[in-house]
């Protein structure tokens, strides 16, 4: 079998022109796969990461039903058995119990619908973003008593409310007993995060002051949790879940409280797919083209090997042979190219900041870190592989099928 | 007659074969008896047309006889399947081709390889043997060098090595000397003659060339498809 590599390889080089234009074309087709799917990555996991670090937390308790209607009715009691559990299970950064209500911001000037999310200033830190996202201009300060009567907004709000730090807003919702409730509060601080639907529609202010003016005593919302790592979020789930004694409160992974999040993602990667199958099309005939012109070209002398001896199936494996070296030569090229750039734009990124608004709707954030993954390398060298060998299967026929009679008379 | 058929490395009784050339019958081989015994260096004289090149092909199961029968080292090739005619030709006879016909991509010693690599044999054997025949041809010197870096007399003599290396019964050669100019082609003719008396390999070629119809052991002429004389 070592003949049959070593003939294909040294036949692939007999047309150095036309091996290295077909090499350069599965080279640059694997390399741009490689930057797609770097970037889809990229994004994908920014947009989990920033959703994760704003609001959501790599797995929350809620009472079942919250997700679906983030009313005060659906809060509870968090006892000392989960508290037990947040403390004593491994894989767990930090946690946050938090109050979610939805109701409406107003000033003098303009009003927005929100979610009004209570929060402890301290433990907040250790789950979100929150603190990392605050503006350090006009005295904008993160919040630091849960009972005091400030607020946080984002700069968007601030400006589509008119207010700035200092400034009193108005927040009216509905509280425990569905009466119209509301309060002013001072504006502590402002906020930016990569994510412009978080920006529009959550403000905070103290757990203990939004529990006071809903009614709610001790109840909460929430419990929020950042896990060590993303992937840990089903591991976590399933060792704080038999800490939760009341059967109507549940933990739930990042991934079930996003859905439609999880959907996107899986739109991308099939729109990467249909994407990597066009790419793959041009591929498959170029090589098919190249392998039916060697083989042509070839004719007489595929005959004279016949002649001496050489078996049908020993000529296909050649032609395979030929077809699958041009596609790993293309291979290693196009992935260590695409490794390397995407490598250094993981550490540098890519600065989108001319369509920041565009990419604040995705929640991914202006620079794109492109991140490169070992399942997307051996998947691009799988699908090459296959390329290059479904191309020559036809071309390899036809020369294992060549009459050396025929063939002797070629010129 | 009996001895004579045991030692014979080729029989062919009433071979004919036809081929249809834009709807015309043409007759190449019009019932051709032959025996040919082992060690015997045999040229095939004729014009072109004449069916050389048709019954060395026949004989080298490159093609498929029409009617009649043909034994080659001992195997009837009527009715032989593709893959048994294949390894006919790898184990029992070697071809010289008038173009040379050497794999292009392979060096000298390589090209001698492949023939007992495709017989299966150990990669020490094979390097053994292939340079062992190559300084035999007197190609020493040229080993690693490929067709396209040696001269149209020394690629025949890697197809004469080629030929060789296996040990066939029969080697068959389709004009060899008809590329290479006078000394080249005598010098060749020099080299497969004493070949075939130090080794008694069966030698059979076809040729126009007079000086290797004079040098040939045996002188079969061929016109239209048919015997018309033999000398000894």
């Amino acid at each position: 079998m070592i003949i049959y590599l070593k003939l294909s390889w040294r036949n692939v080089w007999r047309n150095k022109r036309r091996s290295l234009i077909v090499i350069s074309s599965i080279a640059i087709g694997v390399f741009f796969m490689l930057i797609s799917m770097a970037l889809v990555n990229g994004m994908n996991y920014q947009m989990i990461d920033n959703t994760i670090s704003t609001s959501l937390g790599h797995v929350a308790i809620h009472k079942k039903g919250f997700d679906d209607n983030m009313k005060i009715s659906y809060s509870f009691n968090a006892d000392s058995g989960i508290y037990e559990g947040l403390n004593n299970t491994p894989g767990i950064a930090g946690w946050a119990p938090r109050v979610k209500v939805q109701g409406i911001v107003r000033s003098s000037e303009a009003s927005q619908g929100v979610m009004i999310t209570g929060i402890e200033p301290g433990k907040e830190k250790g789950v979100s973003d929150i603190f990392n996202y605050m503006l350090n201009t006009d005295g904008s300060e993160f919040l630091d008593n849960p009972a005091a009567g400030d607020v946080l907004i984002s700069e968007q709000l601030a400006k589509k409310l008119d207010v700035v730090t200092g400034d009193r807003i108005v927040i009216m919702f509905q509280d425990s007993r569905d009466e119209i409730a509301g309060e002013a509060l001072t504006v502590r601080g402002m906020f930016r995060s990569p994510v412009d639907s978080f920006d529009k529609y959550v403000i905070f202010t103290g757990i203990k002051k939004l529990q006071k003016a809903a009614g709610m005593n001790d109840r909460i919302s929430e419990i929020s949790i950042r896990t060590d790592t993303r992937d840990e979020s089903t591991v976590v789930k399933s060792g704080i879940s038999p800490f939760i004694k009341d059967p109507e409160v549940q933990a739930l992974t990042w991934q079930e409280m996003a859905p439609s999040m999880m959907s996107a993602i899986r739109l991308y990667d099939a729109m990467m797919f249909i994407f990597f199958g066009i790419i793959f099309i041009t591929v498959i005939f170029s090589v098919a083209n190249t392998m039916i012109m060697a083989v042509m070209e070839r004719f007489h002398e595929i005959g004279v090997m016949k002649c001496i001896g050489t078996r049908p199936l020993n000529i296909f494996i050649m032609i395979i042979f030929e077809a699958v070296n041009l596609g790993l030569a293309g291979m290693a090229a196009g992935l260590l190219a695409g490794t390397v750039f995407n490598v250094v734009l993981g550490a540098t990124g890519i600065d989108l900041s001319l369509f920041s608004e565009s990419m604040r709707i995705w929640g991914t954030g202006s620079v794109i870190y492109p991140l490169i993954m070992f399942k997307d390398i051996a998947a691009a060298a799988v699908i090459v592989f296959l390329t290059a060998f479904l191309a020559a299967i036809y071309p390899a026929y036809k020369a294992a099928k060549i009459k050396p009679l025929e063939a002797l008379n070629y010129i | 007659m009996k001895k004579r058929e045991q030692s014979s490395v080729i029989e062919i009784k009433g071979l004919y074969k036809d081929y249809n050339s834009d709807g015309l019958a043409v007759h190449a081989l019009n019932g051709i008896d032959l025996s040919i015994k082992k060690g015997e260096f045999t040229a095939i004289a004729g014009p072109s047309g004449s069916g050389k090149t048709t019954l060395l092909n026949i004989i080298g199961g490159i093609d498929r006889p029409g009617r009649g029968e043909v034994k080659v080292a001992g195997k009837n090739l009527n009715g032989m399947k593709r893959g048994e005619l294949s390894d006919l030709r790898l184990n029992s006879i070697g071809f010289i081709f008038q173009a040379y016909n050497l794999i292009p991509v392979l060096t000298a010693v390589e090209n001698v390889e492949y023939v007992l690599l495709l017989q299966g044999a150990d990669k020490k054997e094979r390097r053994e043997r292939a340079e062992s025949i190559l300084r035999d041809v007197g190609l020493e010197r040229e080993l690693k060098r490929k067709p396209a870096e040696m001269s149209g007399g020394q690629q025949q003599r890697v197809a004469v090595a080629r030929a060789m290396v296996s040990n066939p019964e029969i080697i068959l050669a389709d004009e060899p000397t008809a590329n290479l100019d006078q000394s080249t082609g005598s010098a060749l003719l020099d080299l497969m003659r004493n070949l075939n008396k130090e080794r008694g390999i069966t030698f059979l070629f076809s040729t126009h060339d007079s000086m290797v119809m004079k040098r040939a052991g045996r002188l079969i002429n061929l016109r239209d498809g048919r015997i018309v004389a033999g000398k000894k």
